[in-house]
């Protein structure tokens, strides 16, 4: 991998040092240990997902803001934002677990409600497939239903090799960019971010490949990069205002995708959530980009 | 003797014990009252909280930990670890951080000589900041080895470090020919708080997604972090800064007078400046360093007790700490209960109170500012 | 008075009187003596708060000394000095709401640590000397020019208002004292400088605009002339119509008063010196 990657991951490794010591023998006492919890708190929208796929939903007792989906999981008390937790507010809950992605902090909370005795499972973001297959067995022991876990991930490991299957044949690799609607210049998906990990995994091209993360790129930039497809958020969109609101929008008129109007969009987190609906998203997205291409 | 017209000795108007002959409150009131306002914030602070714990259990609660502390059994009952482990530890580190907030917001009026002067005009705060998001955003990069030999206090280590740096450039930026000058370190401190702003923003601009949140997080500042461990660094430091800000109040006041007549009246003034600067960069840096930044203490604290109890910094400086303490103290128990199970980052609330109280002081002392 | 204070002098040892790198305003070489009011006079600009700030000890003479009882004033500890001489500078503003008893207070800063007798009464007694004793809880910057000048002046006065264990001179230097008084507390201050010089034995040192109260209060002026030069001496002496139209381009009158003081009434005069 490129050296921008290796960082970003050191970087995560170093923010969750501390977290990720103290999480391993949590987890390999967990292995041991059977049963699943009664009361659990789930801070990530994919975990959520998978919860609610293995008919866990009775267990969950709150929920981050990120798990939207499905509706019902709106319904749940929210505990915040995932990188400022409350160790009094997830304790009032009273779980006897709660898993997450690596992104949950602060460590110190962590360590505080570990101390209290709930067991805490993280989930390192890789941006790939490998992180959904966790996802799904960690909610599986978690919830102690390791065997509806283990067919779910068959079914879901199905899917995605009838996708991969899908996308090797295409003839071509449309040119595409991730947008994340801004009021000034546009911040668009670099290397490294999940969106970049959807498009190579959509049999795509993201035409920017010189830095990382999200950053502005002004309206030259944007038509040298000549995206044939945008990507939006069905909240970006929104937010802007509709469709036509955004195609107005001025550094847009210079790529080819504008001359069709060419954009995808998805619900955000269905689209970056790396969760059970991956498959379902690289296939949309992989199918719509190829139909602008046509 | 010594008066050159022979006149009675004159009596001054009889000072309760309560009140000035001014109007205003006495030494020993204020500080009464100021502490009082401690104990109360603290009782609130205790009995409010996302979990839910009867108030009767408190006293019981309190004292278990107290034998626990000197080697007695422990009992792990559920409200037992949250009340020890997370709530007491928040709370006292709110009474050190508000203390230590309000002290150095005293110095810092009393040493610029102007009420609107605040511990961020020495840069501290915003070495800091910008220390930590070094640490957030270049730390795993460029420096790995810092959590293996400080784990997970590199970044409290890291932001303590920046913010006496950057109050060292300031500092030195003010002076001139061996005296410091006030007006000129001001106008550093504006330069460097700029400067450190810029930084801030341009590692705003590399930094990954999570970085960024991570850093915005922690520049809201919270008490969310405090641990045992850390609430007694912060009170030791705080602790120290207070001790030596009490030889400080005289000198302080004569300073009032301006520098040249304070220094003729025997004040030592270049220490004095020197002294003030240190301490409070000492007593904010480790605050912020653990808790991010929390505004408007180091401003109202001193304002309040000016009004109620007058400018001598004899009940300036302990008032400012001990009412810098109660508003910190009341403020986490609203931003941790009001919006739970999640809470609010306390910076937000601080300004979010002591924006409007400092208006309405402002609109009914309009003659006096 | 002790053989002390006749020997207490301040000397200015070929002071060269003027600001860093500036011109030379004056060159001073005198001895003021304690137990005198002397008064330094002068046309503006001629230096009086240049020599003053460099008397104090605030700023650096451009060439020469001052010397206090033989002794550079820079090599005198700070804490010490600051003991047997006060100062009362030109305005001051003070910062915070101050009351007018807390302000005369701080001159007692340099004796906190050798409390005298009857301390807790001295400021109060200090207030009725300058009369602004029924203003002692007022906040200082709600007082007027005047009001606030007096409050300084009983500050100054608090902070020698003992003589030294030692016995030595105290000194107390005013910068323009009667600026901002009107006529009745102007005279009424000059006369307590004269009677602190006479009767405690202090050096007072004072810039003074007014010649006619220079010539009612003071023992000796200090007249800085510009290109007439410097002159010290007995303000009798010193002070002759003669020099007063060279120094001030004004001529005079000499009259005695009703109380026989010698007082000068000043003639509008059509030529003014070159």
């Amino acid at each position: 991998m490129s050296t921008p990657d290796i960082s970003r991951r050191q970087g995560l490794h170093w923010l969750g040092a501390a977290v990720a010591g103290t999480a391993l023998p949590a987890l390999a006492q967990t292995a041991a240990a059977a049963p699943g919890a009664k009361r659990l708190v789930s801070l990530s929208g994919a975990l959520t997902e998978v919860v609610y796929l293995l008919n866990a939903q009775s267990l969950l007792v709150g929920t981050d803001t990120t798990s939207l989906f499905p509706e019902a999981a709106q319904k749940t008390a929210k505990v915040g934002y995932v990188r400022q937790l409350s160790a009094e507010g997830l304790l009032s809950l009273k779980p006897d677990a709660v898993i997450a992605t690596s992104e949950a902090g602060p460590p110190v909370v962590l360590d505080q409600i570990r101390q209290a005795g709930v067991r805490v499972s993280l989930v390192a973001a890789r941006h790939n497939w490998a992180e959904v297959q966790e996802k799904v067995k960690v909610v599986g022991r978690e919830t102690g239903r390791s065997s509806e876990a283990d067919k779910l991930l068959a079914q879901l490991d199905a899917q995605w090799s009838s996708v991969q299957a899908q996308v090797a044949k295409a003839q071509r690799k449309p040119r595409v960019l991730f947008v994340l609607s801004h009021s000034g210049s546009p911040q668009v998906a670099g290397k490294g971010t999940a969106a970049n990990a959807l498009i190579q995994y959509a049999g795509c091209v993201n035409v920017i490949d010189q830095f990382d993360g999200y950053k502005p790129l002004t309206a030259e930039a944007m038509a040298s990069a000549a995206p044939e497809v945008i990507i939006n958020t069905t909240q970006g969109i929104e937010a802007l205002g509709g469709e036509a609101a955004f195609w107005k929008r001025p550094e847009l008129a210079l790529t080819p995708a504008y001359a069709k109007k060419a954009l995808v969009t998805l619900e955000a987190s269905h689209l970056l959530g790396f969760g059970p609906r991956l498959p379902s998203a690289v296939q949309a997205l992989h199918m719509r980009a190829l139909q602008w291409v046509a | 003797m010594g008066s050159v017209a022979p006149k009675p000795a004159v009596e001054l108007p009889v000072a309760s014990r309560w009140r000035t002959p001014a109007g205003r409150l006495s030494r020993s009131a204020a500080l009464l009252l100021g502490a009082a306002l401690v104990l109360l914030a603290m009782v609130w602070g205790a009995a409010s909280g996302a979990y839910a714990i009867a108030p009767g259990q408190l006293p019981g609660i309190a004292w278990d930990g107290l034998r626990s502390f000197f080697g007695g059994a422990v009992d792990s009952g559920p409200e037992h670890l949250v009340f020890l482990n997370i709530r007491l530890p928040r709370l006292l580190m709110g009474v050190a951080a508000g203390a230590g907030l309000g002290l150095a917001g005293a110095l810092m009026q009393g040493l610029f000589r102007n009420p609107l002067a605040d511990p961020g005009l020495i840069g501290v705060s915003s070495g800091a900041a910008l220390a930590a998001g070094i640490t957030i955003v270049l730390g795993g990069l460029y420096l790995p080895w810092l959590p293996r030999h400080l784990g997970s206090w590199a970044l409290v280590a890291m932001a303590f470090g920046g913010g006496l740096a950057v109050t060292a450039v300031v500092y030195v930026l003010g002076q001139v020919q061996g005296t410091t000058r006030i007006g000129l370190m001001l106008l550093a401190g504006i330069a460097i708080n700029a400067l450190a702003g810029a930084g801030l923003g341009f590692l705003s601009f590399v930094s990954t997604d999570e970085q960024l949140r991570n850093l915005q997080m922690w520049l809201l500042g919270s008490l969310g972090a405090s641990r045992w461990s850390a609430v007694a660094l912060v009170s030791a430091a705080v602790a120290v800064s207070a001790a030596a800000a009490l030889a400080l109040a005289r000198p302080l006041n004569a300073i009032a007078l301006g520098e040249a007549q304070a220094n003729l009246l025997g004040v030592a003034v270049e220490k004095t400046k020197r002294r003030a600067v240190m301490v409070a960069a000492l007593a904010v840096g480790a605050v912020t360093a653990t808790t991010g930044i929390i505004g408007f203490i180091g401003l109202v604290a001193p304002h309040w007790v000016r009004l109620i109890a007058g400018p001598d910094h004899r009940v300036v400086l302990p008032g400012s700490a001990l009412l810098g303490a109660a508003l910190v103290v009341s403020a986490d128990a609203v931003a941790r209960t009001i919006v739970k199970p999640a809470e609010l980052p306390l910076g937000v609330l601080t300004a979010f109170i002591g924006v409007p109280l400092f208006l309405a002081m402002l609109r009914q002392f309009r003659s006096k500012v | 008075m002790s053989a002390h204070h006749r020997l207490s002098s301040l000397e200015c040892r070929n002071l060269g009187v003027g600001v860093a790198k500036g011109p030379r305003l004056a060159t001073v070489d005198v001895r003021i003596q304690a137990g005198r009011f002397t008064a330094i006079l002068g046309p503006n600009g001629a230096g009086k708060s240049t020599l003053m700030s460099m008397l104090v000890g605030e700023r650096a003479p451009q060439s020469g000394q001052v010397l206090l009882d033989g002794l550079e004033l820079s090599a005198h500890a700070v804490e010490g000095l600051a003991r047997r001489r006060s100062v009362m500078p030109q305005d001051c503003s003070v910062a915070f709401d101050f009351t007018a008893q807390e302000v005369v207070e701080l001159g007692r800063y340099p004796h906190r640590h050798q409390p005298g007798a009857g301390e807790a009464q001295i400021p109060a007694q200090a207030m009725a000397l300058t009369g602004v004793d029924h203003l002692a809880q007022r906040s200082i910057n709600t007082l007027s020019g005047g009001e606030r000048a007096r409050t300084h002046l009983a500050r100054a006065l608090a902070q020698i208002w003992q003589p030294p264990a030692d016995g030595a001179a105290r000194w107390l230097l005013l910068d323009e004292p009667t600026a901002a008084l009107d006529l009745a507390h102007q005279h009424h201050a000059m006369r307590l400088l004269r009677q602190w010089a006479g009767q405690q034995g202090a050096g007072v040192v004072a810039v003074i605009h007014d010649l006619n109260l220079a010539l009612r209060y003071a023992d000796d002026v200090l007249v800085l002339g510009g290109d007439a030069g410097v002159h010290h001496g007995a303000v009798q002496d010193v002070l002759q119509p003669a020099l007063v139209r060279q120094v001030w381009g004004m001529q005079c009158d000499p009259v005695r008063s009703s109380d026989g003081a010698l007082q000068y009434i000043f003639v509008a005069d059509t030529a003014l010196p070159a």
